[in-house]
């Protein structure tokens, strides 16, 4: 039993260095869910990293992130090309160029659980959801909440989806998305602003 | 008594279908120059393109990486916007393929074989065989490169200074084109547009700059 519960410590250090899997997480839920609760917008620069399996580049993006309670979000991606996601009340808008799309979310599975994903990792909903089983990890200076995903579609696609949390503010500071190739995808934020008055018309869909 | 002309009227009108179906038919066989294809060889050390497909009405974009590997292999890799791989594909040594990795959605040998087939056209794979032939058309010359199905087809001005487009054909009818426009190196292409002429698929690839590691 002490073997076990030494090499799960092990397992689980190693696997995020410097954290430490957090046993009684209810403490951390509750003032997670505190500040969630008091947040009504975010707005943030992004940056972007995706990271391959055995290649040392980066596909590198940057661009302007806007969240609204409940179920708005807009991202804005600048570098290394214009591109425009908006979600709105179930509905996904993308702009690439001149090219626009929009789609309910409801008619693809997987896009509205990815949609779901980001509205709850940002909006601090993600405990809650249902299609993941969650770990909490513990730092000197922030939470690592692991999800790993358990219906077939979104499995399908990734190994887990990490959110890092900063202890300041309970604010995701990190979006990490692992897939089963090994390749995985960083969004960081930078520069919040919470809860400022976001106009209507940023989530507005054409 | 009436079966004979009713009989060869219906050989002419197949025959007359049969040969007017062949795209290539009336093009003049002509001495194959090697040497004028290697020139417009791209080359993909590495490039980052913007990239949008369209298959039937349905769109997917993002970003597509081809890098070139140590092992001489050329890598690409296609992933959404948000970073969620759609593909990412091994173009090995001796016309060897390698899916590393595949969207399940997208996880069908047509699909894989199809764009297997496009990528390799514009890379200008499988051409070392020793079967290649030329046709003259008008001031086009169509440089031939048998493969193990159909026929990839380079057609360049008939004083072999210009690349005017890729074809993938069967024995008798263009199936796919494709359009390189090269960057100001000339070496690597700056455009690249795929057409599939019997389906709705079309790819554009618009090389893009990546950002400069921090």
């Amino acid at each position: 039993m002490l073997f076990c519960l030494i090499i799960c410590c092990i397992y689980c250090n190693g696997q995020y260095p410097g954290y430490t899997l957090l046993n009684n997480p209810e403490s951390f839920k509750k003032s997670f869910a505190q500040a969630s609760a008091t947040t009504v917008s975010i707005q943030s620069d992004f940056s972007q990293e995706k990271y391959l399996t055995m290649l040392s580049e980066k596909i590198k993006s940057t661009g302007k992130f806007w969240y609204r309670k409940k179920d708005n979000l807009r991202m804005e991606y600048i570098q290394p090309f214009p591109y425009l996601m908006i979600l709105n009340a179930g509905t996904i808008f993308t702009k690439d160029g001149q090219r626009e799309n929009k789609m309910s979310a409801g008619s693809n599975k997987v896009f509205q659980q990815v949609d779901r994903i980001l509205l709850d990792c940002v909006g601090g909903t993600m405990l809650e959801n249902h299609d993941f089983q969650s770990r909490i990890f513990d730092h000197t200076g922030s939470f690592l909440i692991e999800f790993k995903p358990l219906s077939k579609n979104l499995s399908s696609l990734y190994k887990n989806i990490n959110i890092v949390i900063d202890k300041k503010d309970y604010s995701a500071t990190s979006i990490e998305m692992f897939e089963l190739s090994g390749d995985k995808t960083i969004i960081h934020f930078q520069n919040k602003v919470f809860n400022a008055q976001i106009p209507d018309s940023v989530f507005t869909i054409p | 008594m009436h079966r004979f002309p009713i009989r060869f009227l219906l050989f002419l009108s197949a025959a007359v279908i049969l040969f007017s179906c062949n795209h290539y038919r009336h093009m003049q066989k002509v001495q194959s120059d090697n040497s004028c294809i290697s020139k417009f060889k791209p080359d993909f050390n590495y490039a980052v393109y913007k990239t949008v497909a369209v298959i039937n009405g349905k769109e997917i974009s993002g970003i597509l990486m081809i890098k070139k590997m140590p092992d001489s292999s050329i890598r690409i890799v296609f992933s959404s916007q948000m970073g969620l791989s759609f593909f990412d594909f091994g173009f090995l040594p001796e016309n060897q393929f390698q899916v590393y990795q595949i969207l399940p959605g997208m996880n069908k040998k047509a699909i894989i074989k199809t764009l297997r087939k496009d990528f390799e056209l514009v890379m200008f794979r499988n051409m070392d065989s020793n079967s290649n032939y030329s046709l003259a058309d008008s001031n086009q010359i169509y440089h031939a490169y048998p493969q193990f199905k159909g026929i990839n087809y380079y057609i360049t001005d008939d004083r072999c200074q210009h690349l005017i487009k890729m074809q993938r054909a069967s024995n008798k009818k263009p199936v796919m084109e494709a359009f390189t426009y090269m960057d100001s190196s000339g070496t690597s292409p700056d455009s690249i547009f795929i057409r599939h002429l019997n389906f709705n698929f079309m790819i554009t690839l618009k090389k893009t700059t990546p950002l400069a590691p921090e």
